[in-house]
């Protein structure tokens, strides 16, 4: 009765070579992942494999798909899924550090460069997604828009601020965006007031200008005091930072 | 390497008759002040400084001499150049550039102890103000888009670029071939200046900015035509006069297409 096909007798590597028969098919009704990689003490890549079903990965590397086995009490060889990171922090986002950093922005007077001295831009592309939600909301699809705007800016203000900073200017790439990143915090907050104020006045344009002038002050103090060699070109990098955000209040007002 | 840094403070502008050792003054561009140049080429500055080819050396020598040297300005620089590129008939000093004999050659003076010096920060603010201002326009008209404003920017650079080769092609046919191409670069973004004025016009009185656009291209091209007159006399060969006479005129009539184009700002690509 079990031998109406021929069946090959297929060998498992770990269960030795069951004899063809009712076995194999216990055996084979056994759900399994479809592939399963080999996940092997001796492989040399960490490979994080998730278990799909009860059975046990088996130990030893053998043919692709060899696949757990049913009845397999054998101890997975990679990464069991307690031991790994928190997915967060993985990827390196720190939503307290972000909120901190935020609410530091809120105060125009005071700049705290302390909190921003690591520099980081999951909190940037946080705020890059809320103006692009708030100016979809204005009927604006500027995604890839401001998200250009913000590489060109953060580029020229790192030009800028190195050049003028001549010997001991030391300001890097990352820090420059991640600053001019979370500066937009008042440019966010601009676009969702600006739902509100009606179109073409002269008080949509005083809005935007304290705004504009809170973010620029902000920018201009924590770039001083982040980097060297910014102190005497103050105010030169100030027009700087003043002509990012008009550029980005631009994309808001009209 | 400190002897390098040292090197790196002044600019590349020779004198003629002095041929700067070009073995040492790769080594100072290379080894000079900004980390964006030390960054941004990488493996590929290190390959390019580190190279001994000689002809590789001297051209970048030829066409970029030192940046850092452009943006060594202040405050009162930038005020003071400001009411001289928009009022030059206003300027009552001489317009040479101070030259100091620095280890062993003449080099001019860093724009932040000479008025008349060219920087690169005021072209580049002022470029980037006039981008801010079209968009301004084009709102104020209803056209504004950032799409449009991108194709401001991209004129503006190609404009920028024409006169900048422009002006170079012009001393290099006369002169000795030897005005930097950043001081070109510097010069010709002056005009933007004029240029902004001129869109601030537009932005407030809709009719009479072409007063205003007629006013700031006679000084723009004033102010052209007196330091390139300055460049060269001192450094061209032969002294045709007619010849430099006519060039002048050119040059100070040069701005005056740029700013008119340029400050009607439309959204189309071209026009």
């Amino acid at each position: 009765m079990t031998k109406e096909f021929a069946v090959p007798p297929v060998v498992f590597p770990s269960g030795g070579n069951p004899s063809a028969g009712s076995n194999n098919i216990q055996q084979r009704r056994v759900a399994t992942a479809p592939f399963q990689p080999p996940r092997s003490s001796t492989s040399s890549i960490p490979f994080m494999s998730f278990d799909i079903g009860s059975a046990a990965a088996s130990s030893s590397s053998g043919p692709l798909f060899g696949g757990p086995i049913g009845s397999g009490g054998s101890v997975p060889g990679g990464t069991s899924f307690e031991d790994e990171e928190p997915l967060l922090d993985e990827l390196g986002i720190h939503p307290d550090q972000i909120w901190r950093k935020t609410k530091s922005i809120l105060n125009p007077f005071r700049a705290n460069p302390a909190v921003h001295k690591d520099s980081d831009l999951s909190g940037p592309i946080l705020l890059y997604m809320s103006l692009c939600l708030f100016q979809l909301l204005a009927g604006k699809i500027q995604f890839g828009v401001i998200l250009g705007w913000i590489v060109v800016s953060s580029i020229f203000l790192y030009v800028v601020f190195n050049m003028l900073a001549g010997r001991n200017g030391n300001l890097d790439l990352h820090r420059c965006t991640s600053v001019v990143g979370y500066c937009l915090l008042p440019v966010v907050i601009l676009s969702a007031a600006s739902l509100f104020v009606p179109q073409g006045g002269t008080f949509r344009f005083a809005v935007a200008g304290v705004f504009v002038l809170w973010a620029t002050r902000v920018c201009t103090a924590l770039m001083v005091a982040l980097a060297d060699g910014g102190d005497e070109h103050r105010g030169l990098i100030a027009y700087a930072c003043f002509l990012i955000y008009t550029l980005f209040s631009l994309l808001v007002i009209f | 390497m400190s002897t390098d840094e040292n090197l790196g403070f002044q600019s590349g502008v020779p004198i003629p008759g002095l041929n700067p050792p070009s073995n040492q003054f790769g080594n100072a561009f290379c080894g000079a002040g900004s980390g964006l140049i030390r960054e941004g080429l990488g493996a590929y500055g290190k390959r390019i400084c580190g190279s001994s080819s000689q002809y590789v050396q001297s051209n970048i020598i030829k066409c970029f001499s030192d940046p850092q040297y452009y943006f060594q300005v202040n405050a009162h620089y930038v005020r003071n150049k400001l009411k001289i590129i928009l009022f030059p008939f206003l300027h009552r000093g001489h317009w040479t550039r101070i030259t100091e004999p620095i280890g062993g050659r003449l080099s001019y003076n860093p724009p932040i102890n000479d008025i008349n010096a060219p920087d690169l920060y005021i072209p580049f603010m002022t470029f980037a103000t006039y981008l801010v201002l079209a968009g301004i326009s084009l709102g104020l008209s209803g056209k504004f888009s950032p799409e449009a404003l991108n194709w401001q920017f991209v004129k503006g650079m190609a404009s920028w670029l024409f006169q900048a080769m422009l002006l170079k092609a012009s001393l290099t046919s006369l002169g000795g071939g030897e005005a930097p191409l950043l001081d070109m670069i510097a010069y010709a973004g002056y005009t933007f200046t004029g240029l902004c004025v001129a869109v601030v016009g537009r932005i407030t009185l809709s009719y009479a900015y072409y007063l205003i656009v007629i006013w700031t291209s006679m000084c723009s091209g004033i102010f052209l035509a007196k330091t390139i007159k300055l460049t060269l006399y001192a450094e061209a060969r032969s002294y045709d006069v007619t010849i430099h006479n006519y060039l002048l005129l050119g040059i100070a009539f040069s701005p005056f297409p740029f700013i008119f184009c340029l400050s009607n700002p439309t959204g189309n690509w071209i026009s």
